[in-house]
């Protein structure tokens, strides 16, 4: 196991490399240069020269390539050209809100995705089973960015049970060190606080959660099918086992392989899934933060916070693979 | 069994004279073997799942095709009635509603067909060729070429498809053809795997080899023989590639990256600044959602009917 891990921790290395060159090799991949893109209307040759001289952008690409790596070293992304404040600085405060929504969405997901699939496959040919299949049908055919106006629209416009924007209200007042806003609410002891983080969480959560609600649900289901059949099972079943205990010792944790994987896989989605969620709610995360960065041409931020969440991705599918080798022993010696 | 029974049924019309021949020739004429597309065609009708998305798509497909013939007005005609140029709730004369420019939201959204159509077929075209002849050439010469273009593959599948649209809509830059281009992008993969997927399970079949010993060439044999084996498989991911390049396209055009004029009607675009009307005129957003969704949903249910009347598993039952 040990084994495993070091040897895939070490090809992080190469990987974090590769990732940086395609970074830098995109940035300046596009049609017209950066300078020239960045000014758009207003490039005239003296501007353009004057834009590549203050980013460096005349200089030999190795030259430029080193000097990229040995700033990123020293956690140096550059200054954004919308806000001119220093990329890094931004990151810090992008990064938690992002998480934070993805968490609380995968939480969503897996604590209702997991008995809803367990109780479709217990009940499978009820009208039960038949209603979930056709949900996830039309679940995978919304998109996310509708399915949260939907949200909003029935929940905070009608009922008025819910805000509809931003992490917080302005009307509340505390301290964020963590920049995890439920953490710090409870940091701050501030019991008011708190219940109105989790309310502005809520329905992007839940927006942000159902497609791999849905998916969640029918693997669970799947995989739950399969291992009913098992001939373990039926050994279980014959002994005497309480159907509790068949449920939980066999048939759960042997259908939590495949699960697994597919959590594992989930954080893709979720990251194209903010994207589009941190728009309809004004969630100041790192989705809107890139795709205002995009509109705006701003390359310092697109150029670090591109390559900040390659990182994580590959981070997270990393720990993920290892998580899965610990459950899973057949996976170690592959 | 049925010949017996028709035969039978038959014998008794014609006065009981049957031969032998004829209860064969009736026998072979009631159990011969459908091709796999006959099979298949029966199968999908009688799906009803399958049946309702086909009705979608129809539906689809001609209000965008037929669009100045379905649409009352124009998808840029201000209407100037009354002195107002606001947006107005579902009534009579607008069944939508009006945009807050006054244009009328129904033609709107029937021209917005067209381009969600254009740009979800035009992109998984772009994947579609591209991937299959990456896939043909892995596939087909295998080896060194085969695990640089599949590691490749992988790496461009192993992002999530929007994050790798926007993406390459960052490089590019925002506009129509940039989102067709990106979404192609990240259609190509997929069909990259499968078709290499098909060609290495074809490529030591029987048949191939055969083919191969009596020398026709490599090129005749991956047309003449690959090629129309691997194509079913090929038809039941176009049709869900399509499903799923209308919702990214949708997706692009929401996050603003789509067609930069802001007159166009594009679904996706259409629903950008949307959220703060929800108060007040819902029905801007909610409608050309549900016209996504609507789309979006017939493909998909094409999709898993045609899955299933072309998964070879089923063959010669029912």
């Amino acid at each position: 196991m040990l084994r495993f891990a070091v040897r895939r921790l070490l090809l992080l290395v190469p990987i974090l490399l590769g990732l940086s060159i395609l970074v830098f090799v995109w940035i300046r991949a596009l049609p017209g240069g950066p300078a020239q893109a960045l000014l758009g209307e207003r490039a005239t040759p003296e501007t353009v020269a004057q834009i590549e001289r203050q980013y460096g952008l005349d200089e030999p690409v190795h030259v430029q390539y080193w000097k990229y790596i040995q700033r990123t070293a020293e956690f140096d992304l550059g200054t954004s050209v919308t806000s001119r404040r220093p990329v890094k600085d931004e990151l810090a405060e992008r990064f938690p809100a992002t998480i934070e929504l993805s968490l609380a969405a995968m939480i969503f997901s897996v604590v209702f995705g997991i008995p809803l699939g367990f109780i479709a496959a217990k009940r499978y040919g009820t009208w039960l089973d038949h209603t979930s299949l056709v949900a996830s049908l039309i679940g995978i055919s919304i998109p996310i960015f509708f399915l949260a106006i939907l949200l909003k629209y029935v929940f905070a416009v009608k009922l008025g049970l819910l805000p509809t924007v931003g992490r917080a209200s302005v009307l509340i007042d505390f301290s964020h060190p963590t920049k995890f806003y439920v953490l710090d609410a409870i940091l701050a002891g501030n019991l008011e606080a708190l219940w109105d983080v989790l309310k502005h969480l809520i329905l992007p959560a839940v927006a942000l959660g159902s497609i791999p609600l849905a998916i969640i649900a029918r693997i669970t289901r799947a995989a739950v099918l399969d291992v009913q059949n098992e001939d373990y099972v039926r050994v279980a079943r014959a002994k005497g086992l309480a159907p509790r205990e068949v449920d939980t010792r066999h048939i759960l944790r042997n259908a939590l392989l495949p699960i697994m994987t597919i959590i594992g896989l989930q954080t893709g989605l979720l990251l194209s899934g903010a994207v589009l969620t941190e728009t309809v709610f004004a969630w100041p995360g790192m989705g809107t933060w890139l795709v205002g960065a995009i509109r705006a041409r701003d390359f310092p931020v697109l150029q670090g916070g591109i390559l900040f969440v390659a990182l994580v991705f590959v981070l997270v599918n990393l720990v993920v693979d290892l998580a899965y080798a610990l459950v899973n022993p057949r996976i170690r010696v592959s | 069994m049925h010949v017996s029974c028709v035969d039978s049924a038959f014998a008794a019309r014609e006065g009981g004279h049957i031969s032998v021949a004829q209860v064969e020739a009736r026998e072979v004429q009631l159990e011969a073997p459908s091709g796999l597309w006959n099979e298949a065609w029966r199968r999908l009708r009688r799906n009803p799942a399958a049946i309702v998305g086909f009705v979608l798509v129809s539906i689809f497909v001609v209000t965008a095709v037929f669009a100045p013939l379905v649409a009352p007005y124009g998808p840029l005609e201000q209407g100037l009635e009354g002195g107002r140029l606001d947006f107005a709730s579902p009534s009579w004369s607008h069944p939508f509603g009006l945009d807050p420019l006054g244009r009328d939201l129904f033609s709107r959204v029937v021209y917005g067909a067209r381009y969600s159509l254009l740009i979800g077929v035009v992109s998984v075209a772009i994947g579609l060729s591209i991937g299959m002849v990456i896939g043909a050439v892995a596939g087909y010469l295998g080896r060194w070429f085969d695990s640089v273009l599949m590691r490749l593959m992988d790496i461009m599948l192993a992002i999530p498809g929007l994050l790798l649209a926007i993406g390459i809509v960052a490089a590019l830059g925002p506009g129509l053809i940039q989102i067709m281009a990106a979404v192609g992008a990240t259609q190509i993969p997929i069909f990259a795997r499968l078709l290499r997927g098909s060609i290495l399970a074809t490529r030591e079949t029987d048949y191939v080899l055969a083919a191969r010993a009596v020398g026709v060439k490599g090129r005749r044999v991956l047309a003449s023989h690959i090629l129309p084996n691997s194509l079913s498989p090929v038809i039941v991911q176009g049709t869900l590639a399509l499903a799923t390049a209308i919702i990214d396209v949708a997706g692009l055009g929401f996050l603003g990256l789509g067609p930069q004029d802001p007159s166009t009607p594009e679904w996706g675009t259409m629903l950008t600044d949307t959220t703060r009307y929800l108060q007040t005129a819902p029905f801007l957003a909610l409608i050309p959602g549900a016209a996504i969704v609507v789309s979006v949903l017939g493909f998909n249910l094409i999709g898993d009917g045609l899955r299933e009347a072309l998964d070879p598993k089923f063959r010669g039952r029912a």
